[in-house]
């Protein structure tokens, strides 16, 4: 028996640009009439989404897999379910594999909850014994018993992820491919599935996990590989890996940029949290106020941008955000332009949090766009809710609400 | 048993891999449920229609050819003659402008989750079986009713039935890897299906089309399966020689079927 679950050789997948061979018999006609009178077509057009990716995933092992959009993410995963072909290298996989790259593929509208637990499960590689044997258990977890004869269609979209999910939860892989499907349904469905994987890989199983979630990736992998430009840049232990792509080198509360990139009219050079005292801080009290310092240089005057804030808690889920026109203020050319953000005491509970900071035009996009920075942690110091600490997650942040009883 | 799965992309495997297809075939039977199901869904009539659609058609072509410009059926009543060729062809055309398409609907699930693609084309070709099975009781029926007993050559029936299976789904599985490649083929289907009734003897019999053509006239590989399932059924003329070139035809439509399918497979999730 071979220890390896998942072993990628060489992996590369490319991509024409501007060809997608589906056009039209025209234009295929006379794509063949111009080959044949010009020689072959040029590889100009050619676009690397993988190239060379080398990994090996051991079983029972579970790893993230990280990136910024466009790094080759899903284009590894749809290879490895098999939904694509490389274009070059191998990759071989060892145990029954379920790839869920979306929930509730192939539900139909018209048909009832049940024909579509059986659909969608078959769909997903279950003999239709097993999702008898399991169909209880499924309808149970989705929370759907009453209605699980209607037609799907008459079920709101809340529901519908639900029942798909469920399926999803009771498959039994040895090997599991998952990407981000957490990002749907609400957030106590959402830590409910999270369990359920937790489960999961506590059997010994398989399991590769893309996610833009890093809380989630810290909490499910234990090893990861982050991909850039469809290459790996680095791979190991899943908190270096996350600490590596959430901010170079250190996991501390600053953000620096080593040299201004060129191609950005606008760079955030650097942020840090303090506290009142205008010290250097990234353990903070419930009752301190939080200050975010961000620095940015632009080399050009632009009109209506945009700088924000945003604070996400631990599974990478934004809270809030804080957003003010640059128009108002005089910014400096080819200088550093400072910016503090005060985030007031008494708002962000116990737990951890980290930082977004962008300057962006809200009609074009971003230009400047830092995630997951500047990581600091808030201790609960007395509020009303101190007590439940550990047992009972009772929010991100604490508003004192006015009362009122007659 | 372990399982065990291998892709490379410098090896390419060109096997139909019928382990693999058997071992999905709990998926083929849900994709045809669900076909089935969702068809008459909503319909007032619901399956009625599998059954008034012939009806209607067999009447209005009796009216045609029968009454007036009433062709030389060898004898058969022209109503008799006309549907036991009508069963056939419903089921290839039915599966043929089916399984056209059938790819192209189904994108959302190619892109999401593997699974050989051929099951969605094949799939077609067992939801056909219940028009078919609804037409073939009514030919029986019509049969009774003209007093014609079958004779022991309705086991040839078999065959000519598993024929008509192997042209339906070779010309659906043309057709569906066709379509992904190039959507033309959306708009040639409907085209073809209409003028597959004319070039194929449903309405009329092959002894209409001049000696010199038929070696044309049945590389139609319905051509032949018609007329040998109505022969097989309720006799008439026999068959001539011609015959066996629809047969080779359906085969050879099969086979190279398959290998076009399974060479536009590998692309299917980057071009769909």
């Amino acid at each position: 028996m071979s220890e390896f679950a998942v072993k990628v050789e060489r992996l590369s997948k490319y991509y024409q640009i501007g060809n997608t061979r589906s056009a039209s018999l025209r234009d295929s006609i006379s794509a063949r009439i111009k080959s044949f009178t010009k020689g072959k077509s040029s590889e100009k057009g050619i676009f690397w989404a993988l190239d060379d990716i080398n990994f090996t995933l051991k079983k029972g092992v579970a790893m993230g897999i990280i990136g910024n959009n466009g790094a080759g993410k899903s284009t590894l995963l749809k290879i490895l379910s098999r939904i694509t072909e490389p274009s070059k290298g191998r990759f071989e996989m060892n145990g029954k594999v379920s790839s869920l790259l979306e929930v509730g593929t192939g539900f139909h509208p018209e048909l009832t909850g049940r024909e579509n637990v059986y659909l969608n499960g078959t769909i997903l590689g279950m003999k239709r014994r097993e999702v008898k044997n399991k169909f209880d258990e499924i309808v149970t977890f989705s929370g759907v018993e009453k209605f699980i004869d209607t037609p799907v269609k008459h079920y709101s979209s809340g529901m519908k992820v639900r029942l798909a999910f469920a399926v999803a939860a009771h498959l039994e892989p040895e090997i599991l491919i998952i990407d981000e499907v957490l990002a749907v349904g609400d957030i106590e469905f959402q830590k409910k599935c999270l369990g359920k994987m937790n489960e999961v890989t506590g059997n010994g199983r398989s399991v590769l996990f893309v996610s833009h979630n890093m809380g989630a990736v810290s909490k499910l992998c234990d090893y990861g590989i982050l991909l850039q430009d469809g290459k790996v840049k680095k791979q190991g232990d899943i908190q270096e890996v996350i600490r590596d792509y959430t901010n170079k080198a250190t996991s501390s509360n600053l953000y620096l940029k080593e040299s201004l990139e060129n191609d950005k009219s606008h760079n955030i050079v650097r942020v840090y949290t303090t506290n009142s005292n205008q010290q250097s801080e990234s353990y903070f009290k419930h009752d301190e106020n939080i200050f975010l310092h961000i620095e940015f240089v632009a080399s050009e005057l632009v009109r209506d941008l945009n700088i924000c804030i945003s604070v996400y808690n631990d599974i990478g889920r934004a809270i809030f955000t804080s957003d003010r026109s640059l128009e108002n203020y005089e910014i400096g050319i080819e200088c550093i332009n400072k910016a503090i953000v005060k985030i007031p005491a008494n708002l962000l509970t116990n737990g951890d949090y980290s930082f977004l900071a962008a300057i962006h035009n809200p009609y074009s996009g971003a230009i400047e766009y830092l995630e997951y920075i500047c990581p600091i942690s808030v201790q609960d110091n007395g509020t009303p809710y101190l007590k439940y600490v550990g047992r009972w997650f009772h929010g991100d942040v604490f508003v004192d609400c006015h009362w009122d009883f007659s | 048993m372990m399982n065990r799965i291998i892709v490379d992309a410098d090896k390419s495997s060109f096997s139909l891999n019928i382990r693999e297809l058997l071992s999905y075939r709990d998926l083929f039977y849900v994709l045809s449920y669900r076909d089935l199901r969702v068809r008459y869904a909503q319909t007032f009539l619901g399956l009625l229609w599998a059954g008034i659609q012939p009806i209607a058609t067999l009447m209005i072509l009796t009216l045609i050819f029968g009454r007036a410009i009433s062709v030389d059926t060898g004898g058969i009543p022209y109503p008799l003659f006309a549907l036991a060729g009508m069963t056939v062809w419903n089921y290839f055309s039915f599966v043929m402008a089916q399984s056209g398409s059938s790819i192209i609907l189904a994108q959302e699930m190619v892109k999401k989750i593997y699974f050989p693609r051929i099951i969605i084309p094949f799939s077609k070709g067992i939801v056909g079986f219940v028009d078919f099975l609804i037409t073939f009781l009514f030919l029986m029926v019509l049969m009774f009713y003209y007093n014609y007993t079958p004779t022991i050559r309705i086991l040839y029936s078999l065959l000519f039935i598993l024929l008509t299976v192997l042209a339906s789904l070779g010309v659906g599985v043309w057709l569906s890897a066709l379509t992904i490649r190039y959507r033309d083929f959306q708009h040639i289907v409907p085209f073809m299906v209409q003028l597959g009734l004319y070039v194929t003897p449903i309405a009329y019999p092959s002894t209409l089309i001049p000696e010199k053509y038929l070696l044309y006239y049945y590389i139609n590989p319905m051509a032949g399966i018609v007329e040998g399932f109505r022969w097989s059924l309720i006799g008439g003329l026999p068959l001539n020689q011609y015959v066996y070139i629809s047969f080779v035809c359906a085969f050879l439509l099969f086979i190279s079927g398959l290998i076009y399918f399974k060479r536009t497979e590998k692309i299917i999730a980057d071009i769909v």
